[in-house]
Protein backbone atom coordinates (compact mmCIF):
# COMPACT_ATOMS: atom_id res chain seq x y z
CA UNK A 1 0.00 0.00 0.00
CA UNK A 2 1.35 3.63 -1.14
CA UNK A 3 1.56 5.71 1.93
CA UNK A 4 0.19 8.74 -0.26
CA UNK A 5 -2.95 6.82 -1.32
CA UNK A 6 -6.30 7.18 0.54
CA UNK A 7 -6.36 4.50 2.16
CA UNK A 8 -3.04 4.70 3.50
CA UNK A 9 -3.65 8.20 4.58
CA UNK A 10 -7.11 6.47 6.37
CA UNK A 11 -4.96 3.65 8.31
CA UNK A 12 -2.46 6.32 9.49
CA UNK A 13 -5.32 8.37 10.57
CA UNK A 14 -6.72 5.16 12.43
CA UNK A 15 -3.77 4.38 13.81
CA UNK A 16 -2.82 7.88 15.48
CA UNK A 17 -6.41 7.84 17.16
CA UNK A 18 -5.77 4.45 18.52
CA UNK A 19 -2.62 4.95 19.53
CA UNK A 20 -3.27 8.30 21.07
CA UNK A 21 -5.94 6.32 23.34
CA UNK A 22 -4.28 3.83 24.02
CA UNK A 23 -1.81 5.35 26.88
CA UNK A 24 -5.04 6.33 28.53
CA UNK A 25 -7.23 3.60 28.47
CA UNK A 26 -8.41 1.35 31.60
CA UNK A 27 -9.02 -1.81 31.37
CA UNK A 28 -12.26 -3.28 32.78
CA UNK A 29 -13.14 -6.08 33.76
CA UNK A 30 -15.40 -7.08 31.02
CA UNK A 31 -18.51 -4.98 30.39
CA UNK A 32 -19.78 -1.16 30.92
CA UNK A 33 -20.13 -0.69 34.33
CA UNK A 34 -23.11 1.17 35.00
CA UNK A 35 -22.73 4.00 37.38
CA UNK A 36 -24.27 3.17 40.90
CA UNK A 37 -27.36 5.21 40.93
CA UNK A 38 -28.78 2.97 37.69
CA UNK A 39 -27.45 0.04 39.33
CA UNK A 40 -29.16 -0.01 42.21
CA UNK A 41 -32.24 2.22 41.31
CA UNK A 42 -33.99 3.51 44.55
CA UNK A 43 -37.28 4.86 44.90
CA UNK A 44 -39.76 5.10 47.51
CA UNK A 45 -43.16 5.61 48.57
CA UNK A 46 -45.44 6.75 51.93
CA UNK A 47 -48.13 4.09 51.92
CA UNK A 48 -49.69 6.20 54.64
CA UNK A 49 -48.83 8.76 57.41
CA UNK A 50 -47.02 5.60 59.77
CA UNK A 51 -45.47 3.65 56.76
CA UNK A 52 -42.98 4.25 54.53
CA UNK A 53 -41.78 1.72 51.72
CA UNK A 54 -38.11 1.52 50.20
CA UNK A 55 -37.61 0.13 46.77
CA UNK A 56 -34.33 -0.80 45.16
CA UNK A 57 -34.50 -2.26 41.60
CA UNK A 58 -31.22 -3.73 41.03
CA UNK A 59 -29.50 -4.29 37.50
CA UNK A 60 -29.07 -7.75 36.35
CA UNK A 61 -25.41 -8.91 37.21
CA UNK A 62 -25.30 -6.71 40.70
CA UNK A 63 -26.17 -7.32 44.14
CA UNK A 64 -26.64 -5.33 47.26
CA UNK A 65 -25.43 -6.56 50.82
CA UNK A 66 -29.30 -6.19 53.30
CA UNK A 67 -26.42 -5.35 56.12
CA UNK A 68 -25.12 -2.22 54.85
CA UNK A 69 -28.81 -0.60 54.22
CA UNK A 70 -29.29 2.63 56.38
CA UNK A 71 -32.39 4.54 56.75
CA UNK A 72 -33.08 8.19 58.18
CA UNK A 73 -35.71 10.75 57.96
CA UNK A 74 -35.75 14.28 58.26
CA UNK A 75 -37.38 16.60 59.35
CA UNK A 76 -36.29 16.04 63.12
CA UNK A 77 -39.33 14.44 64.73
CA UNK A 78 -40.14 12.20 62.07
CA UNK A 79 -38.77 8.35 63.45
CA UNK A 80 -38.46 5.46 62.07
CA UNK A 81 -38.74 2.07 63.76
CA UNK A 82 -36.75 -1.22 62.48
CA UNK A 83 -37.40 -2.17 58.73
CA UNK A 84 -39.48 -4.90 57.60
CA UNK A 85 -36.21 -6.65 55.24
CA UNK A 86 -36.94 -9.38 53.21
CA UNK A 87 -34.22 -12.65 53.63
CA UNK A 88 -31.51 -12.45 51.46
CA UNK A 89 -29.27 -15.08 49.60
CA UNK A 90 -26.80 -16.29 52.20
CA UNK A 91 -23.54 -16.48 51.35
CA UNK A 92 -20.58 -17.41 53.05
CA UNK A 93 -17.61 -14.08 53.14
CA UNK A 94 -14.18 -15.38 54.44
CA UNK A 95 -13.98 -12.11 56.59
CA UNK A 96 -17.00 -11.00 57.25
CA UNK A 97 -18.76 -14.62 57.73
CA UNK A 98 -22.66 -15.50 56.42
CA UNK A 99 -23.63 -12.12 55.12
CA UNK A 100 -26.96 -12.10 52.55
CA UNK A 101 -27.41 -10.13 49.23
CA UNK A 102 -30.18 -8.90 47.46
CA UNK A 103 -31.39 -9.24 43.67
CA UNK A 104 -33.64 -8.23 41.72
CA UNK A 105 -36.20 -6.23 43.13
CA UNK A 106 -36.46 -5.86 47.09
CA UNK A 107 -39.00 -3.82 48.83
CA UNK A 108 -38.33 -2.73 52.20
CA UNK A 109 -41.24 -1.27 54.47
CA UNK A 110 -40.19 1.30 57.65
CA UNK A 111 -43.01 2.35 60.41
CA UNK A 112 -42.71 5.99 60.81
CA UNK A 113 -43.94 7.73 63.82
CA UNK A 114 -43.74 11.63 64.46
CA UNK A 115 -44.68 12.87 61.20
CA UNK A 116 -48.66 13.74 60.13
CA UNK A 117 -50.48 13.54 56.62
CA UNK A 118 -49.68 17.14 54.75
CA UNK A 119 -46.27 16.84 56.12
CA UNK A 120 -43.40 15.98 53.27
CA UNK A 121 -40.54 13.76 54.71
CA UNK A 122 -37.03 12.56 53.00
CA UNK A 123 -35.90 9.35 53.47
CA UNK A 124 -32.53 8.46 52.76
CA UNK A 125 -30.92 5.49 52.37
CA UNK A 126 -27.11 4.26 52.61
CA UNK A 127 -26.75 1.41 50.51
CA UNK A 128 -23.72 -0.53 49.31
CA UNK A 129 -23.40 -3.64 46.49
CA UNK A 130 -21.00 -4.91 43.78
CA UNK A 131 -20.88 -6.22 40.23
CA UNK A 132 -20.61 -9.65 39.37
CA UNK A 133 -17.65 -8.93 37.49
CA UNK A 134 -15.71 -8.22 40.56
CA UNK A 135 -15.86 -4.76 41.57
CA UNK A 136 -17.97 -2.90 44.08
CA UNK A 137 -19.07 0.38 44.96
CA UNK A 138 -18.78 2.53 48.00
CA UNK A 139 -21.24 2.75 49.97
CA UNK A 140 -23.52 5.43 48.84
CA UNK A 141 -27.10 7.54 49.55
CA UNK A 142 -29.82 8.36 47.92
CA UNK A 143 -32.84 10.34 48.65
CA UNK A 144 -36.55 10.79 48.21
CA UNK A 145 -39.06 13.82 49.38
CA UNK A 146 -42.73 12.16 50.23
CA UNK A 147 -45.73 13.57 50.92
CA UNK A 148 -47.69 12.43 53.58
CA UNK A 149 -51.17 11.12 52.74
CA UNK A 150 -53.37 10.37 55.73
CA UNK A 151 -54.55 6.56 56.85
CA UNK A 152 -57.00 5.14 54.31
CA UNK A 153 -56.23 7.62 51.26
CA UNK A 154 -54.63 5.08 49.61
CA UNK A 155 -50.83 4.57 49.11
CA UNK A 156 -48.62 7.86 47.82
CA UNK A 157 -47.00 8.10 44.42
CA UNK A 158 -43.53 6.23 43.86
CA UNK A 159 -41.17 8.63 44.05
CA UNK A 160 -37.21 7.81 42.20
CA UNK A 161 -34.21 9.09 43.63
CA UNK A 162 -32.88 11.87 42.19
CA UNK A 163 -29.15 12.61 41.31
CA UNK A 164 -26.59 13.40 42.25
CA UNK A 165 -25.86 11.16 45.07
CA UNK A 166 -23.48 11.55 47.38
CA UNK A 167 -20.74 8.58 48.49
CA UNK A 168 -20.12 8.81 51.77
CA UNK A 169 -17.89 7.15 54.46
CA UNK A 170 -18.00 6.35 57.91
CA UNK B 1 -16.75 -2.59 -6.10
CA UNK B 2 -14.08 -5.51 -5.11
CA UNK B 3 -11.16 -3.12 -4.85
CA UNK B 4 -13.38 -1.18 -2.36
CA UNK B 5 -13.90 -4.18 -0.29
CA UNK B 6 -10.24 -5.28 -0.33
CA UNK B 7 -9.13 -1.85 0.78
CA UNK B 8 -11.39 -1.76 2.98
CA UNK B 9 -10.97 -5.13 4.95
CA UNK B 10 -7.29 -4.11 4.37
CA UNK B 11 -7.70 -1.21 6.66
CA UNK B 12 -9.89 -3.01 9.16
CA UNK B 13 -7.41 -5.68 9.54
CA UNK B 14 -4.59 -2.97 10.21
CA UNK B 15 -7.46 -0.84 12.48
CA UNK B 16 -7.74 -4.39 14.47
CA UNK B 17 -3.71 -4.86 14.32
CA UNK B 18 -3.07 -1.59 15.68
CA UNK B 19 -5.68 -2.10 18.40
CA UNK B 20 -4.20 -4.93 19.58
CA UNK B 21 -0.35 -3.31 19.44
CA UNK B 22 -1.75 -0.33 20.87
CA UNK B 23 -3.03 -2.64 23.90
CA UNK B 24 0.04 -4.58 23.89
CA UNK B 25 2.71 -1.74 23.78
CA UNK B 26 0.75 0.71 25.87
CA UNK B 27 3.28 0.77 28.34
CA UNK B 28 5.96 2.15 25.42
CA UNK B 29 3.71 4.81 24.45
CA UNK B 30 3.75 8.41 25.99
CA UNK B 31 2.80 8.54 29.39
CA UNK B 32 0.67 10.69 31.48
CA UNK B 33 2.79 11.38 35.01
CA UNK B 34 -0.29 12.32 36.97
CA UNK B 35 1.22 14.88 39.89
CA UNK B 36 -1.69 14.61 42.11
CA UNK B 37 -0.92 11.10 42.63
CA UNK B 38 2.86 11.35 43.29
CA UNK B 39 2.07 14.44 45.60
CA UNK B 40 -0.64 12.65 47.08
CA UNK B 41 0.07 12.32 51.05
CA UNK B 42 -2.38 9.69 53.32
CA UNK B 43 -1.92 8.47 56.78
CA UNK B 44 -1.15 5.12 57.30
CA UNK B 45 -2.71 2.85 59.86
CA UNK B 46 -0.70 4.42 62.49
CA UNK B 47 -1.49 8.15 61.79
CA UNK B 48 1.74 8.68 59.81
CA UNK B 49 1.39 10.96 57.10
CA UNK B 50 2.94 9.02 53.87
CA UNK B 51 3.36 11.07 50.42
CA UNK B 52 3.59 8.45 47.12
CA UNK B 53 6.60 10.25 46.01
CA UNK B 54 8.59 8.50 48.84
CA UNK B 55 8.58 5.38 46.35
CA UNK B 56 9.62 7.61 43.22
CA UNK B 57 12.36 5.31 41.31
CA UNK B 58 10.63 2.04 42.00
CA UNK B 59 8.29 0.39 40.12
CA UNK B 60 4.67 0.66 41.95
CA UNK B 61 1.55 -0.91 42.02
CA UNK B 62 -1.37 1.68 43.39
CA UNK B 63 -4.12 -0.67 44.64
CA UNK B 64 -7.52 1.09 45.86
CA UNK B 65 -9.43 -1.20 47.77
CA UNK B 66 -11.39 -1.95 50.68
CA UNK B 67 -12.46 -4.65 53.81
CA UNK B 68 -16.37 -4.49 52.32
CA UNK B 69 -14.82 -5.19 48.98
CA UNK B 70 -14.51 -8.63 48.35
CA UNK B 71 -12.85 -8.89 45.24
CA UNK B 72 -10.00 -6.50 46.54
CA UNK B 73 -9.36 -8.69 49.49
CA UNK B 74 -9.52 -11.83 46.94
CA UNK B 75 -6.61 -10.88 44.79
CA UNK B 76 -4.78 -9.14 47.60
CA UNK B 77 -2.95 -12.16 48.56
CA UNK B 78 -1.42 -12.37 45.10
CA UNK B 79 0.08 -8.69 45.51
CA UNK B 80 1.47 -10.44 48.67
CA UNK B 81 3.25 -12.47 46.57
CA UNK B 82 4.15 -10.46 43.94
CA UNK B 83 5.52 -7.75 46.56
CA UNK B 84 8.02 -10.84 48.14
CA UNK B 85 9.17 -11.89 44.60
CA UNK B 86 9.93 -8.78 42.89
CA UNK B 87 10.25 -6.31 45.86
CA UNK B 88 14.32 -6.35 45.64
CA UNK B 89 13.93 -5.36 42.33
CA UNK B 90 12.44 -2.26 43.08
CA UNK B 91 8.62 -3.24 42.86
CA UNK B 92 6.35 -1.47 45.30
CA UNK B 93 3.12 -2.09 46.01
CA UNK B 94 1.01 0.92 48.10
CA UNK B 95 -2.76 0.26 48.77
CA UNK B 96 -4.85 2.94 49.42
CA UNK B 97 -7.86 1.84 51.55
CA UNK B 98 -11.39 3.49 51.40
CA UNK B 99 -11.91 2.26 55.01
CA UNK B 100 -11.03 2.57 58.98
CA UNK B 101 -7.79 2.01 60.02
CA UNK B 102 -8.88 -0.68 62.54
CA UNK B 103 -10.67 -2.82 59.41
CA UNK B 104 -7.51 -1.81 57.46
CA UNK B 105 -5.04 -3.56 60.33
CA UNK B 106 -7.39 -6.62 60.89
CA UNK B 107 -7.41 -7.49 57.21
CA UNK B 108 -3.76 -6.42 56.64
CA UNK B 109 -2.45 -9.14 59.75
CA UNK B 110 -4.81 -11.62 58.23
CA UNK B 111 -3.42 -11.83 54.89
CA UNK B 112 -0.12 -11.18 56.50
CA UNK B 113 -0.26 -7.69 53.79
CA UNK B 114 3.95 -6.49 53.66
CA UNK B 115 3.52 -3.60 52.01
CA UNK B 116 2.17 0.11 53.15
CA UNK B 117 -1.84 0.56 52.73
CA UNK B 118 -2.65 4.24 53.42
CA UNK B 119 -6.05 5.15 54.69
CA UNK B 120 -7.88 7.03 51.57
CA UNK B 121 -11.44 8.77 51.94
CA UNK B 122 -13.83 9.95 49.59
CA UNK B 123 -10.94 12.74 48.43
CA UNK B 124 -8.62 9.37 47.64
CA UNK B 125 -11.63 8.15 45.17
CA UNK B 126 -12.00 11.29 43.60
CA UNK B 127 -8.60 11.36 42.54
CA UNK B 128 -8.99 7.65 41.40
CA UNK B 129 -11.45 8.94 39.42
CA UNK B 130 -9.28 11.56 37.57
CA UNK B 131 -7.27 8.95 36.96
CA UNK B 132 -9.96 6.61 34.79
CA UNK B 133 -12.08 4.97 37.57
CA UNK B 134 -14.80 6.95 36.48
CA UNK B 135 -17.76 5.28 37.98
CA UNK B 136 -15.16 5.25 41.33
CA UNK B 137 -15.64 1.80 41.98
CA UNK B 138 -13.16 -0.86 43.45
CA UNK B 139 -10.47 -2.43 43.12
CA UNK B 140 -8.99 0.10 41.11
CA UNK B 141 -5.22 -0.52 40.24
CA UNK B 142 -2.40 1.45 38.44
CA UNK B 143 1.07 0.25 37.56
CA UNK B 144 3.65 3.42 37.56
CA UNK B 145 6.79 3.05 36.25
CA UNK B 146 10.36 4.52 37.87
CA UNK B 147 9.17 7.96 36.35
CA UNK B 148 6.22 8.14 37.71
CA UNK B 149 4.25 7.65 34.71
CA UNK B 150 1.02 5.33 34.67
CA UNK B 151 1.17 2.78 32.56
CA UNK B 152 -1.52 0.94 33.04
CA UNK B 153 -4.91 1.28 34.90
CA UNK B 154 -7.09 -1.57 35.99
CA UNK B 155 -10.88 -1.39 36.73
CA UNK B 156 -11.44 -4.74 38.61
CA UNK B 157 -9.21 -7.89 39.65
CA UNK B 158 -5.80 -7.59 38.16
CA UNK B 159 -5.22 -11.16 37.08
CA UNK B 160 -1.59 -12.36 38.50
CA UNK B 161 -0.32 -12.88 34.24
CA UNK B 162 -0.90 -9.79 33.52
CA UNK B 163 0.48 -8.02 36.42
CA UNK B 164 3.93 -10.15 36.23
CA UNK B 165 4.10 -9.60 32.54
CA UNK B 166 3.61 -5.69 32.93
CA UNK B 167 5.98 -5.34 35.85
CA UNK B 168 8.88 -7.93 34.20
CA UNK B 169 8.83 -5.01 31.59
CA UNK B 170 9.10 -2.66 34.08
CA UNK B 171 11.69 -3.64 36.37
Amino acid sequence: MHPESASGRRVGAILAALLCVCPLAVHAAGVDLLPPEQAFRYSARALDDRTLEARFVIADGYYLYRDKFKFAVTPDGAVLGSPDMPAGKIKTDQFFGTVETYRGTVVMKLPLSGAAAGQTVVLAADSQGCADVGVCYPPSRQKVSLPLLATGAGPGALVDATPPKKNWFK
Amino acid sequence: MQKTFAKWASVASVALAALAAGLYFGSDAPRERPKALMELTLPDVDGREQRLDQWKGKVMVVNFWATWCEPCREEMPEFVKAQEAFGSKGLQFVGIAIDQPDKIRQFSQEIKLNYPSLVGGYGALELSKTLGNKIMALPFTLIVDREGGVVYAQMGPLKPGKLDAIVAKLL
